[in-house]
């Protein structure tokens, strides 16, 4: 650090905490105050889930004599999206922010590495969420801390009356509320899954699954994708779209599967699935709980049927889509430290735990190690629903994200442009023949790489 | 007013063509009638369903099985949760401050403007007159990101007082421009009187032509009134925390929840968000349309 | 204009030096009162806008400059051409259909006794009155797909339930029937203005001669009125090529792209996409053609008014 500070100021401007922070829980005894911190969070879409943070903080600051102030940002309206990049344009703003999966990468130099934090937290933790790692460590550093709040990931949320009564599948027996799997769970395959959409659209329950340009759809397609091994590009960037089969055979199947959705998908958001399982018009969608959280509260004849279970399975395995936040700190702040300090805080296990609970178990922790919370357990009615909602070693399944391999610079035009959703609706919707949806892919690819 | 003295002359002056003139008249009222009750219905559709979700309860706007556009038990917990909660109050001071400061700051800078564009001339004012309106053509999408680095270095980030410097950049142009229209349209023999009185240009400005171009003034206040009370990206851009956000990014940011919408409150939210100009222009409209008439028609 | 000339006339008797004084007076002080509106364009509207022109020649990681590249790949996008296609169509419909219910409802309004006009006028001037992000969210609502009371009364009369957004061509009407929605009361009001102020001997003489309602439209109405009609065209064209709130509320430029316009698109490629010089590129597009119009329909103005006085 700098020379020819006192060792009060060295303390003020967050330098002790370092060193404290390396000895274990990050405290700071400076005496009077250790300078102010000022945060931007995700604001939560459950009820309530934001004071989660504001109590930690509130916590944290006591103890280190930080003045903390947390502002919550909406992702409506890309409020979120809009102050990042304006923060980053001005290089002013907050010291620390919520960053979206592909934020990290496109901010990198500007954002302060955390290896150090980082090391720490997986020292005690152990493996963080291979996907957070991907997105969050760019240059060889990480650029952020995977976040608890708001990170989730999207399984299936069905109705088990609806698809028992329709489809005669019991996946309350398939993926019980218990680490183990239930009769049947092996045949829970994308080819089952069709067969129950065409079941349940044919008895006017149809499933509500997002073809969009909003992140639930690029999400589930991705995973669906996954599964199959279908892949827009290699590690390089370089289109790996003429001649792949894989492609082909997952383009066939999306194109079959969305005869069975209703017809405006193409057009839905993110709370557009959510409306039609609430309104009791849909077997099953791809979500976090909160559209059953939101149903407990509007609709609970609709809430006491929702049961959650992984995403089925496809020839190359069982992917289950996942959505982090990645919390940064501006390289242009004053408190650099002090906020690694906090974020290695809310990080903690318990602190994590907390966060996760207040969000009625929405919010998946960024180590693998935390995916056994109470609060998946007790949630309900009916008790277990959210049990498989965090990814479980029962469910033999991995985490993806859209469009990896890519390069991030690329695949975050890929997702934010929803190339593997367009492709699907260009051929379903738009009629086109595979090979033409597939040549214009690949220009679009192209294109997203020029400049 | 005009319309009615000239019906009342029509007939009498063309008195062979009475009877095909009335017919005529008699038709055009009706398809005038009916023109207008279809726009209104219309035009007043969506204010209405959005009251109508307002007064719903939560459970009920979630059941599908009734007439949308009924409400079987209507409730007003929307209103009074909003108006009982100190954050939606705060949103409501931000845009009642924002407001009034950007209106009493747009009508300076445009009158001041529009009266020496208009009257006095000097080297470029026609250009510049030209100019103003051209600004329209810079969008506030593109705007927001350079502006934001401005607003940023004068620390007005995330304050009221960072809208009250940008808002008048939708504001200015179109007041000035009409007001430039207006104080063109006012005969030149009342500054040549005044200028022989010796009274200088701001004695003029205040004495003579404000008073005289009023309508025109009241008709730009309201433009500016509603431009600023509804600005979006701006304050989308600029205001992050709750305590300074004006009415509509407060609703829109606070009252949406992703993936889960708070339907009832957040139409409740937009229709009290949209009282102020609504009330605005119950009472000023006449001005306004007057003052249109003078000023923009001679452009 | 002439009042450069009768201004100076009164002075004109004066000695000489005064009247350099006063003419130098004159243009300091009209300097002087511009000065604030100078600094709002210059500070707040040109040098940002100029920035952003700066911005758009520079390379995603605007580290290096491009020139015109942007431009380039993004002609040669075809998602960019469509883009083209839809804010041309857009902006094109919506304000065509926005002067003409605007003409028709300010005609008819002029058309009945105006004890009543207040009323009416009031009932249809309360779309523009409402800020649009808020009454956008209505629309979105009635339009959505699980509970649209659009399809709820299209149910009454047996029509099947419509897409609104989840078609591109009814997404597209979508979008323009909520900015029409919104717009066509200014335009109204912009009208009805204009109508009152065409004097009433003029139809008196028009009926007179016997002319037709349609004649009186054609000869006397529209020539009375073609400054208003081309500057309120003008000026939604311009604000309607910027839209920005209803896309972004009621679609988000889905399904497949096909009802971005220019500035949601900037939005999507220059914020979310992160490539801030791509995006700006797309903001500018349409300045120079806008700019064109602007000058035409303005110098148009400006030659009648000259003719008129």
């Amino acid at each position: 650090m700098a020379k020819g500070l006192t060792r009060r100021g060295a303390m003020r401007a967050g330098a002790g905490v370092l060193a404290a922070g390396a000895v274990g829980a990050p405290m700071v005894h400076a005496q009077g105050s250790a300078g102010s911190l000022r945060f931007a969070f995700w604001d939560h879409w459950v009820p309530g889930a934001n004071g989660a943070l504001q109590q930690l903080a509130q916590r944290w600051g006591e103890r280190n004599r930080v003045n903390m102030t947390l502002d919550f940002i909406n992702t409506t309206g890309n409020q979120l999206q809009l102050t990042i990049a304006a923060q980053a344009q001005s290089r002013s703003g907050h010291d620390g922010i919520s960053l979206l999966p592909w934020d990290p990468g496109t901010y990198a130099n500007q954002l302060e590495p955390v290896d150090d934090v980082m090391g720490r937290l997986s020292q005690k933790y152990g493996q963080v969420n291979p996907i957070a790692e991907f997105l969050a460590k760019r240059g060889g550093a990480w650029r952020g801390v995977p976040a608890t709040s708001g990170t989730q990931t999207k399984p299936a949320l069905a109705r088990f009356d609806l698809l028992q009564q329709h489809a005669g599948l019991d996946i309350r027996a398939m993926w019980p509320a218990r680490n183990e799997r239930g009769p049947g769970s092996d045949q829970w395959t994308w080819d089952t899954f069709l067969r129950a959409a065409e079941a349940c659209h044919r008895a006017g329950v149809p499933f509500g699954l997002p073809m969009g340009q909003f992140t639930d759809a690029v999400d589930w397609v991705g995973a669906l994708f996954a599964s199959y091994g279908a892949r827009l590009t290699d590690e390089r960037g370089n289109p790996t779209v003429r001649n792949n089969q894989e492609l082909r055979q997952v383009l066939d199947y999306a194109v079959r599967l969305s005869r069975f959705l209703p017809n405006d998908v193409w057009a839905w958001d993110d709370a557009s699935n959510n409306r039609a399982l609430i309104s009791g018009r849909s077997a099953l969608i791809f979500n976090p709980p909160s559209a059953w959280a939101v149903a407990k509260r509007d609709a609970p004849q609709v809430a006491e049927n929702c049961w959650t279970i992984p995403m089925p399975s496809g020839p190359r395995g069982r992917f289950l889509a996942y959505l982090p936040y990645v919390t940064g700190i501006w390289a242009f702040g004053r408190n650099k430290n002090a906020a690694k300090a906090f974020l290695e805080f809310i990080t903690e296990r318990e602190n994590a735990e907390f966060t996760s609970t207040f969000s009625q178990g929405y919010d998946i922790p960024p180590f693998l190690s935390m995916a056994d919370f109470r609060v998946w357990e007790t949630e309900g009615p009916p008790v277990g629903t959210i049990f498989n909602y965090p990814l479980k070693p029962h469910h033999q399944a991995s985490y993806s994200i859209a469009f990896s391999p890519a390069p991030p610079d690329l695949a975050q035009q890929m997702y934010i442009q929803a190339l593997n959703t367009k492709l699907i609706a260009r051929i379903a919707q738009g009629n086109e023949s595979v090979d033409a949806a597939l040549g214009w892919v690949e220009r679009e690819i192209n294109n997203m790489r020029r400049g | 007013m005009s319309t009615t003295t000239a019906a009342a002359a029509h007939p009498r002056g063309i008195f062979h063509k009475a009877g095909s003139l009335r017919a005529e008249r008699r038709w055009a009222l009706v398809t005038a009638y009916i023109s207008l009750v279809i726009a209104a219905i219309i035009m007043l559709a969506p204010p209405v369903y959005m009251f109508l979700t307002s007064i719903k309860t939560s459970a009920e706007i979630a059941d599908l099985s009734g007439n949308p556009w009924w409400v079987r038990d209507p409730t007003l917990e929307n209103y009074t949760a909003l108006i009982f909660n100190p954050m939606f109050r705060g949103f409501f001071w931000n845009s009642v401050k924002v407001t009034l400061l950007v209106v009493a700051l747009t009508m300076a800078i445009s009158i001041l403007a529009a009266f020496a564009l208009g009257r006095m001339r000097f080297w470029g004012s026609q250009w510049l007159a030209t100019g103003v309106f051209l600004t329209y053509l810079v969008p506030d999408t593109l705007l927001f990101i350079p502006l934001y680095q401005i607003v940023g270095g004068l620390g007005l980030l995330d304050s009221t007082w960072g809208l009250v410097l940008v808002y008048p950049t939708l504001t200015v142009p179109f007041c000035t421009w009409i007001m430039i229209g207006y104080f063109a349209s006012i005969p030149k023999e009342l500054d040549e009187a005044a200028l022989i009185d010796g009274a200088n240009w701001m004695q003029m400005l205040t004495r003579i032509f404000i008073p005289v171009a009023l309508p025109g003034i009241i008709a730009a206040t309201i433009f500016a009134f509603t431009v600023s009370w509804a600005a979006f990206v701006y304050p989308t851009a600029f205001i992050t925390s709750p305590a300074e956000m004006p009415m509509t990014i407060g609703v829109v940011s606070q009252l949406i929840r992703g993936d889960t919408f708070a339907w009832g409150q957040l139409m409740a939210g937009a229709l009290l968000a949209a009282l102020p100009p609504v009330i605005v222009y119950a009472f000023l409209m006449d001005y306004y349309i007057a003052g249109l008439t003078a000023g923009a028609t001679k452009g | 204009m002439a009042d450069g000339s009768t201004l100076a006339m009164p002075a004109a008797s004066a000695p000489a030096g005064s009247l350099q004084r006063f003419a130098r007076r004159r243009s300091t002080i009209a300097f002087l009162m511009t000065l604030p509106l100078i600094l709002v364009i210059f500070g707040l509207v040109a040098w940002p806008a100029g920035y952003a022109m700066y911005l758009a020649t520079l390379n995603r990681r605007m580290t290096e400059f491009i020139g015109l590249g942007n431009f380039e790949i993004l002609l040669d996008s075809e998602t960019f051409r469509m883009v083209i296609f839809q804010s041309v169509f857009f902006a094109v419909t919506a304000v065509i259909l926005k002067a003409l219910i605007g003409f028709w409802l300010a005609h008819m309004l002029h058309h009945i006794p105006t004890k009543g006009q207040r009323k009416w006028r009031g009932m249809l001037l309360v779309p523009w009155v409402i800020p649009p992000a808020l009454s956008t969210l209505g629309w979105w609502w009635m339009y959505e797909p699980s509970y649209s009371s659009l399809n709820w009364l299209l149910a009454i009369f047996a029509v099947p339930p419509v897409p609104w957004l989840g078609e591109p061509w009814w997404a597209r009407i979508s979008v323009i029937i909520v900015n029409v929605w919104y717009g066509a009361p200014f335009f109204m009001i912009m009208y009805l203005a204009a109508l009152k102020s065409v004097p009433e001997q003029l139809y008196e003489a028009a009926a007179i001669d016997g002319a037709t309602s349609w004649q009186r439209l054609r000869y006397v109405t529209l020539p009375m009125m073609r400054n208003i009609i081309s500057i309120t065209v003008l000026f939604s064209l311009i604000v309607t090529f910027a839209n920005y709130d209803i896309v972004r509320v009621l679609t988000n430029g889905g399904p497949r792209d096909l009802t971005h316009v220019f500035a949601s698109y900037a939005f999507q490629v220059g914020i979310l996409a992160g490539n801030i010089p791509r995006g700006a590129a797309v903001s500018l597009f349409m300045f120079p053609i806008l700019a064109v119009i602007a000058f035409f329909v303005l110098r148009g103005i400006n030659k009648r008014n000259r003719e008129e006085a």
